[in-house]
């Protein structure tokens, strides 16, 4: 990967505030939130990739290193994001994480299809987001270990 | 007398016979001579008996009597010498000796004669019998020849007779097949009809079939009939279906009232009107039928009912014949039975496309509805998760972060909580289970169901040292079925199998596999708390929850039934409280040799 670690960042595609919450809570227990973005909806996910309003501001809004989608979105679905995203050009190797409620086999393959690099099932639990958190910031952020101390 | 005589004299003297004359003959005469004529001379005596050899033709008797004779004469002459002999008795012996031997010759003669004569009658008498035989045998022939002429006669008589019988059964013959090729003419004509009136049938136009029927009905009939028409009765008019000759029609519409058509359905039944007129009620008679001068009509019956006539013109008067009759009444039964099948096809062909219609309509509304359905079950579930989640990690939050000023009471609520949110989650988890398995497609594949628990025992830990101890006996066979379904279906009865055990007690499960026929059924055999028989027959229905001291939704079992069913197998349990139970399910073997394979 190109980005230096520390500038590695996550986006959350996520219209459940509650989600939004745990998710951003367990990135905070393990010292990462500062890289840790989210937006309500499959629209805002796109202007904030285009750098459109509001999210022109790069300095605020900086490009993530891997993006964390929900399938079940408003206005564009994740499906929709991932798919403007594989049409972009410098986008179309960014690591796309699915994370959905939908345990069904063709959402599953559609997601494949369009290109996502990995479908995790989100927990039952919002407490067990954070076990999501630790892999993901394990693999995509790699910077676990120093900070869990 | 002549014949008489000759007669006797062909009878050959027996041998005693002529010694008895030869006696006869001799001894009187010697007697004579030498006794009391023994002085007298006796001339010619010797010659009588000689004679006697006319009536016996015998040589021998007519030589030794000579002989004799000539010896007793000798011995009178010479040895006796009477004294007539003295003087010279040589002379007297020689002559009595000529005499004797005239005679004798004379009779020799005879006696030749006669043997000829009666050898010329024995030829004679066997040429007679001869040409007698030959007569008899010719008259027989002549006889047999008669009867046989006779006979000849008399055949002759019997073949002239059947020659005769042979010329009347010829006649008969001849008239039989004259009628019989007019009969086949006819019927060649109304199968050449009713092939015609199949293929109007056949042909896409409805309308064509009157007025074949008109033109066929026509040719039917031949001269008898100029024209034939086809009405229906719509209101109080006639109205006209086909024609054919030339009707001259004013109008297609005619009033029914006063017509001819509402006598003949009136009355339901054939009619003719020889000479039209004689009718002039007739209210068709003012116009169409004026040009015609007789009429012969039937009902026509459409739908079973009679809705209209078949009728026939003839430009003359005309006696209609019962042939006739016959002949428009097959015609119009042909028509209705030909307008009927023709309007229930068209009914039916409408019907079909209607139906087809609608089968297409209903099925997309309810594929549409389907879908509808499993959007909104889809989100409802999806909806229904989140806040779930929320709830459930919001009361962990709370544990976690605010446990230690929260008294035990507060805890165990907050415990609640999080249990309750958990069962919810599975309670959508295995509906939405139930209603994948419930509709979504489940093509069938040869399973190494093998192969496939194994994997699920790896997977899971529960299922595992120490938690439980499952044990696989033998190869299980390969079953036709859906991997995924399997998969539900083995992880909900190993999940129960390993659940439900007494407190304390290490879950023990066997799977074994037993082949029945061309199915095989898998047993999954536990050491847990058994089930009554009476509550068997509901394990496996929906939301049936059976014991209240065991977590679970109610759905597993319902879920592995509806699954299994859908692969065309089926599932049961055996079981006695606190005995274990052994649930099996029964699917069809995916290869003949799969017990062995």
């Amino acid at each position: 990967m190109s980005t230096p670690l520390e500038k590695a960042r996550v986006l959350y595609v996520e219209d459940e505030e509650d989600d939004v919450f745990f998710m951003r809570n367990a990135f905070r227990k393990l010292g990462v939130h500062e890289r840790f973005h989210a937006v309500g909806d499959g629209a805002r996910a796109i202007s904030y990739f285009a750098g459109q309003e509001p999210y022109a501001d790069r300095a605020q809004h900086p490009l993530p290193t891997f993006v964390l989608l929900d399938l079940n979105l408003p206005i564009r679905s994740g499906f929709e994001v991932l798919e403007w995203l594989r049409g972009q050009p410098e986008f179309k190797a960014l690591p796309v994480v699915i994370f959905s409620s939908s345990g069904r086999l063709e959402d599953r393959q559609r997601a494949e299809q369009l290109g996502a690099t990995e479908y995790l099932l989100k927990p039952t639990s919002g407490s067990q987001f954070f076990e999501t958190a630790r892999q993901l910031t394990e693999t995509w952020l790699g910077a676990v270990r120093n900070t869990a101390d | 007398m002549l014949s008489e005589y000759f007669t006797k004299l062909q009878r050959k003297p027996p041998v005693p016979a002529l010694v008895v004359l030869y006696l006869a003959c001799v001894l009187p005469m010697g007697w004579l001579r030498l006794g009391p004529l023994s002085d007298h001379p006796v001339t010619i005596g010797y010659g009588l008996p000689l004679l006697i050899c006319l009536w016996y033709p015998e040589r021998r008797l007519l030589w030794s009597l000579m002989v004799s004779y000539a010896l007793i004469s000798f011995y009178k002459v010479f040895m006796d010498a009477p004294d007539f002999a003295q003087q010279a008795p040589f002379t007297i012996w020689s002559l009595q000796m000529v005499n004797m031997l005239v005679i004798g010759l004379a009779v020799n003669i005879v006696i030749e004669l006669l043997g000829s004569l009666r050898e010329q009658k024995k030829k004679l008498e066997q040429s007679n019998q001869e040409l007698m035989g030959r007569e008899t045998e010719i008259t027989r022939q002549n006889e047999e020849l008669q009867s046989q002429s006779a006979e000849l006669v008399q055949q002759n008589e019997e073949i002239q007779q059947q020659a005769e019988e042979m010329q009347q059964q010829a006649e008969e013959l001849q008239v039989q097949a004259e009628e019989l090729h007019t009969i086949n003419i006819e019927s060649g004509k109304r199968q050449a009809i009713l092939q015609a009136l199949l293929e109007a049938l056949q042909s896409d136009d409805a309308r064509d079939l009157p007025e074949r029927i008109c033109h066929l009905l026509m040719s039917l009939l031949g001269d008898a009939a100029s024209a034939a028409v086809i009405l229906e009765k719509e209101g109080n008019d006639l109205v006209v279906l086909a024609h054919a000759g030339p009707v001259g029609l004013p109008t297609r519409r005619w009033a029914f009232d006063r017509s001819f058509a509402a006598i003949v359905m009136g009355h339901n039944r054939t009619a003719c009107v020889p000479d039209l007129r004689l009718r002039p009620d007739l209210e068709g008679a003012q116009t169409t039928e004026r040009m015609f001068r007789s009429v012969l009509a039937t009902p026509l019956r459409i739908a079973g009912k009679t809705a209209g006539v078949v009728k026939v013109y003839s430009d003359h008067q005309h006696e209609w014949t019962s042939e006739q009759f016959k002949i428009i009444e097959w015609m119009s039964a042909q028509c209705s039975l030909l307008m009927d099948s023709r309007r229930l096809q068209t009914e039916l062909l409408r019907a079909n496309t209607d139906l087809d219609r609608v089968v297409k309509e209903r099925t997309a509304e309810l594929q549409e509805m389907v879908n509808e359905l499993e959007h909104f079950s889809y989100t409802i579930t999806h909806d229904l998760r989140a806040p779930l989640r929320a709830m459930h990690g919001f009361a962990g939050l709370l544990a976690e972060e605010g446990g230690p000023s929260l008294n035990e009471e507060s805890r165990g609520y907050l415990s609640r909580i999080t249990t309750a949110a958990g069962r919810m989650d599975r309670l959508i988890t295995d509906a939405l289970s139930y209603s994948r398995a419930v509709r979504h497609e489940m093509p069938k594949e040869p399973v190494d169901v093998g192969r496939l628990l194994r994997g699920m025992i790896e997977s899971y830990p529960i299922f595992q040292e120490p938690k439980a101890r499952i044990e696989i006996v033998g190869e299980l066979p390969r079953v036709l079925g859906n991997e995924a379904g399997l998969t539900q279906c083995f992880s909900n009865l190993l999940g129960n199998a390993v659940k439900f055990v007494p407190a304390g007690r290490v879950p023990q499960v066997r799977i074994t596999s037993e082949r029945h026929g061309d199915a095989v059924r898998f047993v999954c055999e536990d050491n847990g708390i058994g089930i009554p028989k009476e509550l068997q027959s509901r394990v496996f229905v929906m939301f049936q929850r059976l014991s209240k001291d065991y977590e679970g939704t109610g759905i597993g079992l319902a879920l592995v039934k509806k699954v299994v069913e859908r692969m065309g197998g089926s599932v049961g349990v055996e079981s006695e409280p606190g005995q274990g139970s052994r649930f099996w399910i029964e699917l069809k073997a995916a290869e003949n040799d799969a017990l062995s394979a």
